[in-house]
């Protein structure tokens, strides 16, 4: 969905810089940052900002309007919708941080060892990671889902496999950046050691793009577990993920709006944030 | 320049070899089969005999190495067997299907360009500071929305609330403008942000204020180096886009209830009918293939400085 | 009967027994207008129809197309449930009910112009009663002992059984057993899954089809053999019927409102409210069958002790379910059928919530709460999987319910998404899913026997049945039970039989009855009477358009 200009990523991005004078404290950046501080805050303590459950339902309760005692209304088995967001933020983030962690590992090992090995090895490579590329995505994790099994982690899975490729990609590009900077030939040409010339120069300086690049990916990945959920392949119920509410939601759309309507503002807050965050990293990198 | 032609060309053979053993080994390892899903539904009233004689008639009982002979040969002949679910053969399915998702998504993929590049040149001409800002920052929310929700709400508002447009017997017209908009919505949202990026870049280089100087129009100018600068860019995430499409396809197709690929594949995947699969993988893998060859060959035509570069790695 | 008379239907059935409904329902401000002939009816439908072979048409989008395009031997009255005369003029049961003899209506023609006569309906017949190994045609579930056919004359058919087959002339009524052309029975299994290739006699005609999309049925001009107690003979009032596949829930009920589309099938419990507040009518039928359950597996060693099965049944509130999920058009279950099936007997005194007693039967069966609150016995977990039924309505969020209300007692119960082939291969191991969602609609007796013996949907999963994965779970008590339905020719002792099937289920608490299934139907304002069969399948033929 959202996809980063692989050609030249630095080169536009140092022209935005100088056009644009950021103001020192950057309000957006500032937002976005607490944002993401408030969705970890309701994952690592849930408890502590709703007295609700965020699975178990009061029956005689079901399809409420916001209201004072339910903030932002009650599902069809009279669950609070606010503690259903709450409840389910550890799993939206570390779905979302799985699948990151999945793909910008194996794409950045891939991506560094492809673009500092040799030509075989690197062809071999990049010919796997084309393929990779070549398998419409949207199969590949239903594919994988079915093999796994249903679950947030195996989804979560599922959706970094597929950026497996474009972290690879990236990184491999990065590498070769560097290694063709002055200081890593020097750096080699003092007769620095091929692993430790890799690891104390060359993946430093290539991980900034790339973590921007993750942190854009961040807010892919919510987006492809809802879709994901959509077409019926999401976690089980009655756990609450982000992605899920929207989906089962919106069945209730025409009648009960509250129940798709601010599960997808928090998706939206949160992809907004790790987007503007994704665009800060890459301004200093 | 031939021989880069010939090692890219031989290089696309690869992948698509490799996408195809890849894809029939995946698929291998899915728990269920179509013919025990199908077949073994109680309403059927099959016993476990009968269905070993079906499975033998579609060949599921032999060894996987000689399935995999099997179906390469029957690829090289064109042949892309039988659909267990739907119960006729893949290529007729395919050959039903492909046309309509072809159609909405090179429509969706021509609005999606139109529509960013209308949001970029809002968010540079607009005359005030802060609307300027606001149009830039609505492609960040327009990524942000899941498709299927975009789908959804445009229903809702266009044909249900306003009754512009009808889903239910819809014209030819009307059938494609809430789809093609939903898949193009997203699409666009990354476009546009090229886009805009192209925007400050050629604003910021120093030939522009000569060329302003002499009087020609802001709008004239952005747009004619805009085009140059920016179908580069477009050209190279077109094959990443490409994958986007067929994904949007599945979501925009299930939501509309129209018939296409994207549907088809939702439904293989759920009946785990393996030979539908397979041939949407290799279409998909040749598609992805064929259009990052074009890009590779194009984009020096299009910015005479990559020919080096090329024929550097060639 | 009116459809604001249909709305107090518990009512209804407390004062006038358990069949006095009406099928047929004129609603609307000008019903009692003469009917008007012409206009297309558009129906959106939530699923595709699969394959269109007669005896899979149980299917709710199947029956919703091949109950307008065949017709049947004989017409099951849904206000009392007798057969009455259709295409059969009258039939002679022998009084062991193992040879039937079917006197059929003259002039009655396929749409292919093929008559419909003794030769043609005993093909039928041969094809239901005993399958196509070649062709790939399964045996209908309907019908049970099915031997051999012998054309007497033109217009008379004789049908043998190899043991009594009471439910016969019952299964003659009902959409799998719909009439086709000899044509269309030739044909390989798999191409009848083009809905332009089943050739019928009835009041429709399929007039084209994008598969998976959409289909239109035209009205068949020379129709003129409607059941005799019809008032309305002749062709069908409407000219046209368009399909529309339609699987969003939002979208259908959407399209409807803004009148976009005329009636819609599956309408959720939830949205009912707004149909009403429009004016719009919203239309309900009762399946009459084997009421929307949970059935366990007691193969699976978790349930195979009665007392845990008998404590699940009463750590279940059935009360709430219904009135947090559903409306009045679904009743709470008070038995395995439907209070609206033949042989119904009310068992509500053995569905009684009581957490109490549950926890009582799970002491007693050596289940002790764990740290965690689930309980443990030999160091097994009392923790259940069961995967949601996407066709059942509100299915996932009725399990998240049970779920809810189990735990209450130290059970837990996880509600399982999967994709339809890992649902369907897991749902066969009893190891895997202890119990399973099930209904099954069909006003006879043998419905009973349709939806738990084990050559048949085998939903208890016995071994010699549907699964190669079940240890060593028989009841021969019930299966013997449910052959004697099947083969008891006396009607009044049939119906006793089926109190004691149903007695029998609960007494071993096989299965949790939760609510009696509808279909539920919402039309526009100006479409009137659609009627429904026994089973809740609609009828368009009475159909008709008042201007708008």
């Amino acid at each position: 969905m959202t996809t980063l200009d692989l050609s030249k990523p630095t080169t536009a991005l140092k022209s935005r810089v100088q056009l644009v004078k950021w103001p020192r404290l950057e309000p957006t950046l500032v937002l976005s940052w607490l944002v993401i501080a408030l969705a970890i805050a309701f994952a690592l303590a849930p408890q502590l900002f709703t007295p609700h459950s965020g699975t178990i339902g009061l029956a005689g309760n079901q399809l409420k309007p916001p209201s004072a005692e339910h903030w932002l209304g009650t599902d069809e088995i009279g669950r609070d919708v606010f503690a259903r967001i709450i409840y389910g933020a550890i799993n939206s983030l570390s779905g979302a941080l799985i699948a990151v962690t999945v793909g910008f590992t194996g794409g950045t090992a891939l991506g560094l060892i492809a673009g500092s090995s040799r030509r075989v090895v690197d062809d071999t490579i990049m010919r796997l990671v084309d393929t990779l590329l070549s398998v419409p995505g949207l199969l590949l994790q239903l594919s994988i889902i079915i093999i796994l099994g249903f679950g947030t982690t195996n989804v979560a899975i599922a959706v970094g496999a597929t950026s497996v490729a474009s972290f690879a990609r990236l990184s491999r590009a990065e590498v070769i950046r560097v290694r063709r900077a002055d200081y890593v030939e020097a750096a080699f040409g003092s007769g620095g050691r091929f692993l430790n010339v890799l690891w104390r120069h060359v993946l430093p300086n290539s991980l900034g793009t790339v973590l921007a690049y993750a942190a854009l990916q961040f807010g892919v990945a919510i987006l492809a577990i809802a879709t994901l959920g959509f077409l019926g392949y999401g976690a089980p119920p009655p756990i609450p993920e982000w992605g899920l509410l929207i989906a089962e939601g919106r069945k209730y759309m025409t009648t009960s709006w509250w129940l798709t309507v601010f599960p997808g503002l928090a998706v939206i807050l949160v992809v907004l944030a790790a987007n503007r965050i994704s665009l800060a990293l890459r301004a200093r990198s | 320049m031939s021989n880069y032609l010939l090692s890219r060309i031989g290089q696309a053979a690869i992948v698509l070899l490799l996408a195809f053993a890849a894809s029939f080994l995946l698929l291998q390892a899915l728990p269920g089969d179509a013919i025990l899903i199908k077949y073994q539904n109680p309403e059927m009233g099959l016993t476990p005999e009968q269905i070993a004689e079906i499975r033998v008639l579609y060949g599921a009982d032999a060894p996987i190495w000689v399935q995999f002979g099997n179906t390469v040969w029957n690829f090289v002949q064109g042949s892309f067997g039988y659909s267990v679910q739907a119960g006729v053969p893949v290529r007729d399915l395919i050959a039903v299907n492909l046309p309509a998702t072809l159609r909405l998504s090179s429509l969706g993929l021509v609005a999606a360009i139109a529509l960013a590049l209308l949001v970029a040149f809002a968010a540079t001409l607009a005359p005030l500071r802060w609307l300027r800002s606001l149009i830039a920052s609505a492609p960040s929310l327009l990524a942000a929305l899941p498709v299927f929700w975009i789908g959804i709400v445009l229903i809702q508002i266009f044909s249900f609330r306003l009754r512009l447009v009808p889903v239910i017997n819809p014209n030819e017209f009307q059938q494609l403008v809430l789809p093609v908009a939903t898949l193009a919505i997203p699409i666009a949202a990354p476009l546009a942000q090229v886009f805009i990026r192209s925007l400050d870049e050629i604003e910021a280089q120093p030939f522009i204020a000569v060329v302003r100087a002499k009087g020609a129009s802001r709008a004239w100018i952005l747009f004619r180096h805009m085009l140059r600068n920016a179908i580069l860019p477009v050209l190279t995430i077109a094959g990443v886009l490409f994958g986007d499409l067929l994904a949007g396809a599945v979501v925009t197709e299930t939501v509309f209830g129209l018939n296409g690929l994207g549907r088809v594949t939702e439904q293989a995947v759920s009946n785990q009918d393996t030979a539908v699969l397979q041939a949407i993988v290799v279409l998909a893998a040749l598609g992805f293939v064929f259009v990052n060859l074009l890009v590779d060959l194009a984009a020096p035509l299009i910015d005479p400085r990559l020919n080096r570069k090329i024929g550097a790695a060639a | 009967m009116t459809f604001s008379s249909f709305i107090t239907r518990r009512t209804a059935l407390k004062l006038a027994g358990a069949t006095a409904l009406s099928a047929t329902l004129a609603f609307g401000a000008m019903a009692q207008d003469a009917p008007v002939t012409g206009g297309t009816l558009v129906y959106l439908e939530q699923q595709a129809h699969t394959n269109l072979y007669p005896p899979s048409g149980g299917f709710y989008p199947n029956s919703g197309i091949l109950n307008q395009i065949t017709d049947k031997l004989t017409w099951q009255n849904p206000k009392t449930l007798a057969v009455e005369p259709w295409i059969a003029e009258s039939w002679e049961v022998s009084d062991d009910a193992k040879v039937y003899t079917f006197k059929i209506r003259p002039g009655v023609t396929f749409s292919d112009g093929t008559p419909v006569d003794a030769a043609s309906v005993a093909k039928n017949f041969d094809t239901y009663g005993l399958g196509n190994k070649e062709l790939g045609y399964p045996v209908s579930e309907v019908i049970n002992n099915y031997d051999h056919s012998e054309v007497v004359d033109d217009l008379t058919v004789r049908f043998y059984f190899k043991a009594s087959a009471p439910g016969f002339l019952q299964g003659t009524a009902v959409i799998g057993s719909g009439l086709v052309s000899p044509a269309t029975l030739e044909l390989p299994f798999n191409d009848l899954g083009d809905a332009t290739k089943i050739v019928g006699s009835g009041a429709f005609t399929v007039a084209s089809e994008t598969l998976g999309q959409s289909l239109t049925l035209k009205a068949r001009e020379d129709y003129d053999w409607a059941p005799a107690s019809f008032a309305h003979q002749g062709r069908a009032y409407l000219d046209e019927i368009q399909y529309i596949v339609t699987p969003e829930d939002s979208v259908r009920i959407g399209a409807l409102l803004a009148g976009q589309a005329d009636i819609i099938r599956q309408v959720q419990a939830y949205d009912e409210a707004q149909v009403e507040s429009v004016g719009y009518n919203v239309i309900s039928a009762p399946t009459r069958g084997v009421n929307n359950n949970v059935s366990f597996r007691p193969d699976n060693p978790l349930v195979a002790d009665v007392r845990v099965r008998k404590a699940l049944t009463h750590a279940t509130n059935t009360d709430e379910i219904v009135s947090t999920l559903f409306s009045s058009h679904y009743p709470k279950a008070t038995s395995v059928i439907a209070s609206t099936a033949l042989g119904y007997v009310d068992l509500s005194k053995e569905l009684t919530f009581d957490p109490d007693q549950a926890k009582t039967l799970l002491d007693a069966a050596g289940w002790v709460v764990g740290v965690d609150g689930i309980r443990e016995k030999d160091g097994a977990k009392l923790e259940l999987n069961v995967y949601e039924s996407l066709p059942q309505p509100q299915n996932r969020a009725t399990l998240q319910l049970l779920s809810q209300q189990w735990a209450n007692v130290g059970v837990k119960l996880n509600v399982l998404a999967g994709d339809s082939g890992s649902a369907a291969t897991d749902n066969l191991d009893p190891a895997k899913t202890p119990l399973r969602p099930a209904m099954v609609g069909r006003a006879d007796p043998d419905v009973i026997k349709s939806n738990f013996y084990p050559k048949n949907r085998d939903a208890l999963l016995q071994k010699g049945g549907l699964s190669d994965k079940v240890q060593s779970f028989v009841d021969a008590d019930l299966n013997a039970l449910l052959e004697k339905i099947a083969s008891e020719p006396n009607a009044e002792k049939r119906l006793g039989l089926a109190g004691d099937a149903q007695r029998y289920l609960l007494d071993q608490a096989y299965v949790i009855p939760i609510f009696e299934e509808p279909q539920v139907f919402a039309g526009a304002p100006y479409v009137h009477d659609v009627s429904f069969d026994a089973v809740a399948r609609p009828s368009f033929y009475n159909t008709w358009l008042s201007p708008r």
